[in-house]
C-alpha cells in the first residue's frame, strides 16, 4: 500500500471511528447534530476528493488506491453518501468537471428523460441516501448517446421497499436544475464501476460480520462454557472466514490496472464471488449470534441487511455467472487461455 | 482490520514468457514420448524419464541456492511451471513431493553435507521423496506419533510404522516424522524430530495399499530397527514439530489442491461447448469465478513464502477452499451436462469423470483434513 494511502486511511478511520455508531445508523435524520458532524468531518477533510485530478483541487488517486478506503468505509457500515459521493466526484473529475463540496448521490436507473433549457425530468431509480444529498448524478441515454448528468435534488422522492440498511429512493423528477451536462466519455462504464464498489462494500461488510461472530462467540456463555468453544461454532465461524478470505482474493482481478474496474470479465469475478460469500456470510452469523442477531439494537442485522441488498443490485450473481459463463464461451478461446487473459 | 490478508501479486511478462514455454515443452514432450494426459497426474502419474527431462530443463529445485544445484529462481515460477503442469495431466508424481517440500525442508533445515549430497539430485530430476507423517495411530493427531528414534552411539535407530506413504515404493528417501523423546502429555508437541531416511536401508519395509480406484498408489512404510547415522537427522533434535508446520505449508497451499481434475473440465468443455444449456453456462461461469479466486490465493502464498513470510493459516484455506472446490467440481459437470447424456459422453471423458468420482472423497483427507483445517483457521481466530 502506497504511503499516501495509508496516510488518508487512517485519517478516514480516525473520522469513521468518532462519528459512525449503531446509534446513527438506527436514528439517521439529516437534520441531527451527529449527522452534521459527520458530513462536516469528511466533507472538510477532503476526503470526497480523493479521485479528482490534482489540477481540479483533488488529491489525484486511482481506482486502486481507493480499495482499503471504500473496504473501510463498509467496515464502520457508514450510512451516508460518502463513498457515492467520491465515486460522483471522480466522474465529473473525468469529465474536466470541478467536484462539488457537499454530498452526491448517483444512479444509471432512469427512465422518460427530457432535457429542456438546463432542466432535467424524468423517472430516477434506486437512488442510494438520497435523503442525504444535496445533488444527484445520473448515467442517462439520450438518443443513443450516453450522458452524465449532474442535477439538484428537488421534486418527490419515495423510499423503496428494500432490504433497508441503506435506504434507496425513486424519484420523480420534473424541471430541477442542471449543474453539469457531458457525454460519457466511452471508456468508462459507470455500472461496472459501481458493481466492484459494492463487491469491495461487501467485502468490508463481511469482514465485520466475522469480527462481530468473534467477539460475541467469545463474550457469550452457554452450558458453562464461551460459544467459541464449542467445536460447531468455531467451524461455522472458520466458514465464514473462509468465505470472507475468498471474497478478499477475489478483489485481486481489480488490482492489476484501474481499467479493470470497468472491465466485464473483471468485474464478473468478484460480483460472483462475493455474492456467494454474501449469502454463507448472512446465513452462518445469524445461526451463531441466535436470537440476538435477528433485533434491531444490535449491529449484525446491519450489515446482513446491507450484503442482502447488494447482492441483488444490478443482477444477482446467478445472473453474473451466466454472464461471465457466455463471455468465455463466446471468445474461442480454451478456458485456460481465458482465465490467463 | 483484514483478518487474513492474500496481497495481491502481478504475474510479470517474464512469468507470462515462462508460461508460453511450459505449453510448447509439454507439447513437444507428449507427442514425441506418446505421454498421454491423466487427472490427479501429481498423486497417480508417475515417469522418472519425465522428471528426468523437466529437471534437464531447469524446471525443478527451481528456488533452491545454485551451490547445491538450485536454480536461484522465484517460487512465482516455480508456481507458473507448477500450475501448467497440472493443467496439462503431465505426469509428475514421481518428483512432486521432493521438489514441492521435502527439497525446501532440507534448504531450510538441512547440514551442508545434505545439501550437498541431495539438493542437486532432487534439481535434476533423479532423487524422489515420500512423505513421512502419518502413522496407523497417528492421522490427523500428528504429535502422536509412536515412530521413535533411539539415540545410538553411531547414530539413531528408527522403529515404527508410517501410513499412506504416495510414492515411497517409488521414492529414494522420506523424511520421517519420530520421536526422540517420550511422549509429555502437557507439551504434546516437544520431542519429536524429523529424519531424512534411506528407503534402501535394511529394514526398511515398503507395502503397498490398494485403494478404492484398485490403484497402489500409496504405501505402509515400515522401520524395523533401521540404523541410521548421526547425519540423518534433519534440522534441530526436538524441534520436528516447528519444523514440520512450515513443510505442512508448502504442502497445503499449491494448486494441486485446485487444479488436480482440471483435465476433466477442459475435456468436458472442449467436446460440449456448442451443446450447454442456459443451467449450464451458468453453472461454468460460477466454477469459472471460484477457480480464478483459488488461483489468485495461491499465487499471493507463493510470493508469501518467497518473501519468508510464514502463511500457515492461508495455506489452510486455500487447502480447504480448494477441496470444497474440487468436491463441487463433480456436481458443477453434471449441472453442466443436464441436457446431454452420458451415453454421448466421449469414453475419454467418461473414464475422466468416472475417475474424479471416485478420487475425489481423498482431496479432503491427504494432506490434512477438513476439520484440521477448520481447527486451524479457528485458533488463528482466538476461538481455541
Amino acid at each position: 500500500m502506497k504511503d499516501e494511502v495509508k496516510i488518508i486511511l487512517d485519517i478516514c478511520d480516525k473520522i469513521l471511528l468518532k462519528n459512525v455508531d449503531h446509534h446513527l445508523r438506527l436514528n439517521l435524520e439529516p437534520n441531527s447534530t451527529q449527522f452534521k458532524t459527520l458530513k462536516d468531518e469528511i466533507i472538510s477533510s477532503e476526503l470526497t476528493k480523493l479521485l479528482v485530478k490534482e489540477d481540479l483541487g483533488g488529491a489525484g488517486m486511482t481506482l486502486n488506491d481507493i480499495i482499503p478506503i471504500v473496504h473501510l468505509s463498509a467496515q464502520y457500515g457508514t450510512p451516508v453518501p460518502f463513498i457515492e459521493t467520491i465515486i460522483s466526484n471522480f466522474l465529473l473529475s473525468e469529465l474536466n468537471i470541478k467536484p462539488e463540496n457537499d454530498f452526491i448521490t448517483l444512479t444509471n436507473k432512469t427512465e422518460n428523460i427530457i432535457i429542456k433549457k438546463d432542466k432535467i425530468s424524468g423517472n430516477f431509480k434506486s437512488i442510494p441516501y438520497l435523503n442525504l444529498a444535496e445533488k444527484i448524478l445520473v448515467e442517462t441515454e439520450i438518443n443513443n448517446q450516453k450522458y452524465i448528468i449532474l442535477f439538484k435534488k428537488g421534486g418527490k422522492f419515495k423510499l423503496q421497499k428494500n432490504f433497508l440498511s441503506e435506504p434507496k429512493f425513486d424519484l420523480d423528477a420534473s424541471d430541477l436544475e442542471i449543474i453539469s451536462m457531458m457525454e460519457k466519455p466511452e471508456q468508462i462504464d459507470v455500472q461496472n464501476l459501481l458493481i466492484n464498489i459494492r463487491s469491495i462494500q461487501s467485502f468490508g461488510a463481511m469482514e465485520k460480520i466475522l469480527k462481530l461472530c468473534i467477539e460475541y462467540c467469545s463474550q457469550r456463555k452457554q452450558f458453562g462454557r464461551t460459544l467459541s468453544k464449542f467445536q460447531m461454532i468455531q467451524n461455522h465461524i472458520s466458514e465464514i472466514a473462509l468465505e470472507v478470505a475468498a471474497s478478499g482474493a477475489s478483489l485481486s482481478t481489480l488490482k492489476n490496472n484501474n481499467k479493470n474496474f470497468y472491465n466485464l470479465k473483471s468485474t464478473a469475478i468478484p460480483k460472483i464471488r462475493t455474492g456467494i460469500a454474501s449469502g454463507k456470510v448472512i446465513a452462518l452469523s445469524h445461526q451463531v449470534h441466535g436470537a440476538m442477531g435477528f433485533t434491531k439494537e444490535y449491529e449484525l442485522s446491519y450489515f446482513t441487511k446491507a450484503l442482502n441488498s447488494w447482492r441483488n443490485e444490478f443482477g444477482n450473481e446467478i445472473y453474473w455467472q451466466n454472464i461471465l459463463g457466455k463471455l468465455f464461451l463466446n471468445q474461442n478461446k480454451n478456458l485456460w487461455e481465458f482465465l490467463n487473459h | 482490520m483484514t483478518y487474513f490478508n492474500f496481497p495481491h501479486i502481478e504475474e510479470d511478462d517474464n512469468l507470462k514468457n515462462l508460461r508460453n514455454d511450459v505449453k510448447s515443452f509439454l507439447k513437444t514432450t507428449f507427442n514425441s514420448n506418446n505421454i498421454k494426459p491423466q487427472a490427479d497426474a501429481w498423486m497417480y502419474s508417475a515417469n522418472p524419464e519425465f522428471s528426468k527431462k523437466l529437471g534437464e530443463k531447469g524446471w525443478l529445485g527451481m528456488s533452491f541456492p545454485k551451490k547445491y544445484g538450485g536454480r536461484e529462481k522465484t517460487m512465482l515460477e516455480r508456481y507458473v511451471i507448477t500450475e501448467e503442469l497440472l493443467v496439462a495431466g503431465a505426469p509428475v508424481a514421481a518428483h512432486w513431493i521432493a521438489d514441492r517440500q521435502s527439497g525446501s525442508q532440507i534448504i531450510r533445515y538441512g547440514t551442508e553435507e545434505q545439501k550437498k549430497e541431495i539438493i542437486p539430485k532432487i534439481s535434476s530430476g533423479e532423487c524422489f521423496f515420500a512423505i513421512g507423517m502419518s502413522e496407523p495411530d497417528s492421522g490427523s493427531d500428528l504429535a502422536s506419533v509412536k515412530t521413535f528414534a533411539k539415540k545410538t552411539t553411531d547414530g539413531w535407530e528408527l522403529t515404527g510404522r508410517k501410513i499412506w506413504s504416495t510414492g515411497a515404493h517409488l521414492s529414494h528417501y522420506m523424511i520421517v516424522l519420530a520421536r526422540t523423546e517420550k511422549l509429555d502429555e502437557k507439551n504434546r508437541h516437544s520431542g519429536l524430530s524429523q529424519f531424512l531416511v534411506n528407503l534402501k536401508l535394511p529394514g526398511v519395509e515398503i507395502n503397498p495399499i490398494e485403494d478404492m480406484t484398485h490403484q497402489k498408489h500409496f504405501n505402509e512404510t515400515v522401520f524395523n530397527n533401521v540404523k541410521l547415522g548421526k547425519d540423518a537427522l534433519l534440522g534441530e533434535e526436538g524441534l520436528g514439530w516447528q519444523q514440520v508446520v512450515g513443510e505442512l505449508a508448502l504442502e497445503r497451499s499449491g494448486p494441486e489442491r485446485f487444479l488436480s481434475h482440471y483435465i476433466l473440465l477442459d475435456n468436458f468443455i472442449s467436446e460440449f461447448r456448442y451443446k450447454m444449456s442456459e443451467m449450464g453456462i451458468t453453472s461454468l461461469g460460477k466454477i469459472i469465478s471460484e477457480l480464478q479466486t483459488l488461483r489468485m490465493m495461491s499465487f499471493s502464498i507463493a510470493w508469501m513464502i518467497q518473501e519468508k513470510k510464514s502463511p500457515d493459516v492461508q495455506a489452510a484455506f486455500v487447502k480447504e477452499a480448494g477441496n470444497v472446490f474440487e468436491k463441487k467440481l463433480i456436481e458443477t459437470i453434471r449441472e453442466m451436462s443436464n441436457l446431454i447424456p452420458f451415453e454421448e459422453w466421449s469414453s475419454s471423458l467418461k473414464s475422466l469423470f468416472q475417475d474424479a468420482t471416485l478420487r475425489i472423497p481423498a482431496n479432503s483427507l491427504r494432506g490434512g483434513t477438513s476439520e484440521i483445517m477448520r481447527g486451524i483457521i479457528s485458533k488463528q481466530l482466538g476461538l481455541r
